[in-house]
Parts: C-alpha cells; sequence; structure tokens
C-alpha cells in the first residue's frame, strides 16, 4: 500500500481539555495530508475542545465522560477497525508531535511490514529538551523491555503511533486504560505482530499540562510495571487472539 | 471471649438488617447481597454455637476463640472485597464500551442529521421555482 494513499487512513486525536491545542493539530495534519480523515476523540473535556476541533474542520466523538487516554483512543481504533480502516495515526491534542513525521511513519511500516511505528524522541537529536525525569524513566522501561520485546525501543512512551489492521483488530479488543503506550507494546509482542520505531522531533505543548508530574510519577512506575507483568501473564482467550506467523 | 461473642452478635444482626433494608430499598441488588447475607450467617452461627467455634480453634491451631472469630471475620471480608474488585472491574469494563458507543452513536446521529437537513433544503430549493412558476401561471390566468 502507498503511503500517499489517504482513503484507508484515519488520523485520530485524543484530546482532553485542550481546546488552546487541538485546532492547531487539526490545521497542521491537513497540511500535511490532505483529504485524510481526522477524528478527535473528545475524553469529556470540560473547555471548548470539542467545539475548536470541530471548526478547526475535525469530526469529534464526544465521550460522555473521561475515560483517560487509553479508552479515548481505543474509540478511535474500534472506530477505524468497525469501519474497514487499513491504517490509523495517533497523533496527541497536545500539539507535541510534529504532524510532517506521520509520513515517516507510514512509511517505515510499509516497508518494513509492521503492525506499529512509533515516533521516538531519542532516536536522534531533536532540539527538544526532555525533561530529565522523563528521559529517565524512557530508558529505565526502555531497559525492562528489552527482554520482554525482544528489542530496544527507545521511547516506549510515545504516543505518536502509526498502526496497522492486524494491530488495530488487536486494540479494539484489548487496550490498556491508563498509561497505554508501554502495555500496547506487550500486547503486540504477545499477538505476535511486528513494530519498530522512528525517529520524530517533539515539540513543547502548545497548552495544558502533563498528566504526569513529580507526585504521579511514582504512581505511573508502579502501575505500568504491573501493567507489563499483566500483560506478560495475560490468559489470552478472553480477547481477540489476531496472530500471524 | 463472652464480650467479644456478644458484640459479633450484635453486629452481625445489626448487619442482616442493614442488608435486609437495603434490599428492600434498593440501594443493593439481591445478588450482590448475598456475600454480605452469607458472611453475617456464618459468624453468627460461629458466635452461637460453641462446639463449632471450639473445633475451629482446633482446626486452625490457634487456641483463643476470640481470635479465630476475628481471623475468620478479617478472611472473609478480604474475600468479599477481592470479590467487590471483580465485579467493580467488570462494571468498567461495561462502562467504558458503552461510553465509547454513545460517542460514536451521537457522532452518527448528529452526521445523520446533517444530511437530512442538507437533503430537506435540497427538496425545498427544487420545489420553490416550481411553486413560483404555479404562482405565474396562476396570475397570468
Amino acid at each position: 500500500m502507498m503511503s500517499s494513499d489517504t482513503s484507508s487512513l484515519l488520523v485520530i486525536v485524543p484530546a482532553y481539555n485542550e481546546a488552546g491545542a487541538v485546532d492547531g493539530v487539526v490545521e497542521s495534519v491537513r497540511g500535511v495530508l490532505p483529504g485524510v480523515r481526522i477524528i478527535v476523540i473528545d475524553d469529556g473535556s470540560w473547555d471548548d475542545t470539542a467545539r475548536v476541533a470541530e471548526q478547526g474542520g475535525a469530526d469529534v466523538f464526544r465521550l460522555p465522560h473521561h475515560l483517560g487516554l487509553g479508552g479515548a483512543v481505543q474509540t478511535g481504533y474500534r472506530y477505524a477497525f468497525e469501519h474497514d480502516y487499513e491504517r490509523v495515526v495517533r497523533v496527541d491534542g497536545d500539539g507535541q508531535h510534529d504532524p510532517a513525521d506521520i509520513k515517516k511513519l507510514l512509511k517505515a511500516m510499509d516497508e518494513g511490514d509492521y503492525d506499529m511505528v512509533s515516533g521516538s524522541r531519542f532516536l536522534a537529536p531533536n532540539g527538544y529538551p526532555t525533561r530529565t525525569m522523563r528521559r529517565f524513566g524512557s530508558l529505565i522501561f526502555s531497559w525492562i523491555l528489552w527482554p520482554i520485546l525482544g528489542k530496544r525501543m527507545t521511547d516506549p512512551t510515545s504516543g505518536f503511533v502509526a498502526v496497522s489492521r492486524r494491530a488495530l483488530e488487536a486494540f479494539s479488543g484489548s487496550f490498556p486504560l491508563e498509561y497505554p503506550e508501554i502495555e500496547a507494546l506487550v500486547v503486540l509482542k504477545r499477538k505476535a505482530l511486528r513494530f519498530s520505531e522512528v525517529p520524530t522531533k517533539m515539540f513543547p505543548r502548545r497548552s495544558g499540562q502533563s498528566t504526569i508530574n513529580s507526585w504521579t510519577a511514582a504512581y505511573y512506575m508502579v502501575r505500568v510495571l504491573l501493567g507489563v507483568v499483566v500483560n506478560v501473564i495475560k490468559y489470552e482467550s478472553r480477547y481477540h487472539t489476531g496472530t500471524r506467523g | 471471649m463472652e464480650q467479644i461473642r456478644v458484640v459479633t452478635i450484635v453486629f452481625c444482626l445489626l448487619l442482616l438488617l442493614q442488608i435486609v433494608r437495603s434490599v428492600r430499598r434498593e440501594h443493593i441488588r439481591v445478588e450482590y447481597s448475598m456475600a454480605w447475607f452469607g458472611v453475617a450467617v456464618l459468624l453468627l452461627g460461629l458466635c452461637l454455637s460453641r462446639t463449632a467455634l471450639d473445633w475451629l480453634s482446633w482446626a486452625l491451631g490457634i487456641h483463643d476463640s476470640s481470635l479465630v472469630l476475628l481471623v475468620v471475620a478479617g478472611l472473609l471480608f478480604l474475600f468479599i472485597f477481592f470479590r467487590s474488585s471483580i465485579q467493580v472491574s467488570g462494571l468498567k469494563d461495561h462502562n467504558i464500551v458503552l461510553a465509547q458507543k454513545i460517542g460514536l452513536l451521537e457522532w452518527e446521529l448528529k452526521r445523520q442529521g446533517a444530511v437530512i437537513a442538507q437533503l430537506r433544503e435540497q427538496q425545498g430549493r427544487e420545489q420553490r421555482p416550481s411553486s413560483s412558476g404555479v404562482e405565474k401561471r396562476a396570475h397570468s390566468l
């Protein structure tokens, strides 16, 4: 499949109280991929996120209450899977990802026949100073996940990803609710799906604040580690299998 | 020992009363009240039957009967809390799916509403020239 084909491509933008940034994200994606369908999943925001995104020209799914990032992302994945999209790109609504890199993700996915390609801010210098704690956390997870995933992912917490239909099938059945990125990699590994990463740029947030601060960082580490362990030992038959050789 | 037995009996009776009241007022569903009902009856039975309590003391190797009562109550409550966590997790899973479906359905309704409005507007535009044509013909007559 060619990377330029946008009819079977869906861009999803999970957003929670991102009224200050989401229109810019939609506009930037539109600039890179004119004609591509963009869906903003408003995860129960109490600000103007939905209205701003609609004015920006995106379709907006409004969740009746806040589900958490994983719940919002899975809504997009479910929709894409049920409506026969072949590929989905997830771009966060805070404006930190550079939509210009979407083509890079899709190209890598096509060339390597990967089921998920994520953008890494650590593979190449990108000029954006990542917080030391974040860098340290990513490094720890990267090392912990190495033997589980069978390969090193330099930025396992990246939310900038392109996924294939096979991965969509897996994720629409089972997707972590909180801090989903790392567990999603383990889900893919468990289902024998292939993944990789490419260097991408990262910008500072256009507005709002990260959900992870110094107070929640410890909870984040423990919660994600527990999620990884659970995913490694998970009882497979509860979910769609979607495996391939 | 007598004091803790009396306290436990009173507590169990109050618990049973509260369970019945809650079920009657539909504050708790019958299926979720069953575990609490079972715990209250079991503890009450242990308190009322000296033989059962002594046998349990012997079986657990605990000589103090009041401690046995405490251990049994603690284990039963742990079991109920764990069971409740499983039920809450199941409900949360269902809640997520429902919230996602509501989000998708609302969008679909809105989209179809827009399509219908567009069709009506188009229909209206098509009817207007013909009706004005009828008026003109009526005037000319």
